[in-house]
């Protein structure tokens, strides 16, 4: 990490994650319908939407896990939230704010960890923080607060399970495939791999 | 609706966002669903693309209807028994859930469905200073994902060649895209920052985007509409 200032690299990197992340957004937002829709008589339909929530906290995982540097989970998300809007996602224009909320969450973690400890422990706990700040909003602006303090419980606990599994587990193994892969030796992540010798079409 | 300045108008949608967010009223959610509808078939997006984007919402209106209805809190809502027909908490409560979804959803589809991409970059360069270092970022990569698609299509293609069947969203397919993409990230970033795009410089623009007059009018319709929902409701 020579330095903690964006380059032109970095942003493009953020915008393909973000590109990358509303497309998988929008196709889990698919998939959550379809199994809410099973769900939907017995009043539970909320929680295949809670099963799955962790996926919308990784692009901010992710982006900061590979690029190290601050500021970069919460533009990140905001990026992958406002390119889901522009592809038509259903939840309408405050996904761009929903996005900001989520990203401050996991910018407070890597924040408090001085941007120095990026593990499974620091990955997970930021998709957590997330899942906290998220749920604060949502408890006001879907009305969330009409509906019984027990189910509110339970919707939180899946939620971090979601977080957990989504933002931390599978997003470090991405971010640690990508960098044996050596595409990202120019980032912080790719800097300390061991890539061995690296195969490229047009050099080296 | 297409013409009308990008950053003007996610301020104005925003704003009426946030304005129902703090009004719990079916009616007027319900309202401001097929008020949207009106304005996007009038801005000519075909009924079968908007019938098609408004499948998944409508399922989760239906979805946090029954939520609604089944799990209400005990508090009941701030109504009266002649004022609606169907006053019933549990009913009302599982309308409210339900309009919500559908308003933000059709003011969302209204915004995405008539703004070009290129011109919203550009408008939030000129009317809210996104800096330069974003604009290029944005443009940059908003110019791979035909790329990326490409490359998909390619690497499934390749599979299938080979008589070897993979799930669209199988790890085989996106673990060579994403590789593909960082690949050309970086070296589309070389490239513009070798040609003076690295956002560090001052730069002029060709064509600036400016707010015009039907701007200042599209906003103060959405005020009104908002001040008229406020009094009326």
């Amino acid at each position: 990490m020579k330095t903690k200032a964006w380059e032109l690299k970095d942003i493009i990197m953020m915008a393909i994650l973000g590109v990358v992340f509303s497309a998988v957004y929008l196709a889990v937002f698919d998939g959550g319908v379809m199994l809410s829709t099973l769900l939907t008589p017995t009043g539970l339909s909320n929680f295949s939407f809670e099963i799955i929530y962790g996926v919308w906290f990784m692009a901010a995982t992710l982006a900061a896990y590979i690029i190290r540097k601050p500021g970069v989970a919460l533009v990140t998300e905001m990026l992958a939230s406002a390119i889901e809007l522009l592809m038509g996602n259903s939840g309408g224009l405050t996904v761009v704010l929903t996005g900001a909320i989520q990203g401050a969450g996991a910018e407070l973690v890597f924040a408090l960890f001085r941007y120095k400890k990026w593990d499974l422990a620091s990955m997970s706990l930021a998709g957590m923080l997330s899942a906290v700040f998220i749920f604060i909003y949502e408890l006001f602006y879907l009305n969330y607060i009409e509906l019984a303090p027990t189910m509110l419980m339970a919707q939180l606990a899946v939620r971090f399970v979601s977080a957990i599994v989504f933002s931390g587990v599978i997003c470090k193994l991405a971010g640690d495939g990508l960098a044996k892969t050596g595409v990202v030796k120019s980032y912080a992540i790719g800097a300390k791999a061991d890539t061995g010798k690296i195969y490229d079409e047009e050099d080296e | 609706m297409r013409s009308i300045n990008p950053a003007i108008k996610f301020v104005s949608l925003l704003a009426m966002t946030f304005f129902l967010a703090y009004r719990f009223d079916p009616v007027l959610n319900f309202a401001v669903f097929f008020l949207s509808l009106v304005i996007l078939i009038a801005s000519g997006v075909g009924i079968k693309r908007l019938c098609l984007f408004m499948i998944p919402v409508l399922i989760v209106a239906a979805g946090m209807f029954f939520t609604g209805y089944r799990f209400s809190a005990g508090h009941s809502m701030p109504v009266t028994a002649d004022a609606f027909l169907v006053s019933d908490s549990r009913w009302w409560n599982g309308l409210a859930q339900a309009g919500r979804v559908l308003a933000y959803g059709g003011l969302g589809f209204v915004f995405a469905l008539t703004t070009d991409r290129l011109f919203l970059i550009r408008s939030f360069k000129d009317q809210f200073h996104l800096p330069q270092i974003f604009v290029y970022g944005l443009l940059a990569a908003w110019g791979i994902v035909p790329h990326m698609m490409q490359e998909y299509k390619r690497t499934r293609a390749a599979f299938r060649a080979r008589g070897l069947s993979v799930l669209p969203v199988s790890p085989a397919l996106l673990k060579p895209l994403l590789i593909k993409s960082v690949r050309w990230s970086e070296e589309l970033a070389i490239a513009m920052e070798s040609k003076g795009f690295s956002g560090h410089e001052k730069r002029t623009d060709y064509a600036p985007v400016k707010v015009r007059i039907r701007d200042f009018f599209f906003l103060a319709a959405c005020v009104a509409l908002m001040v008229a929902a406020a009094f009326l409701r």
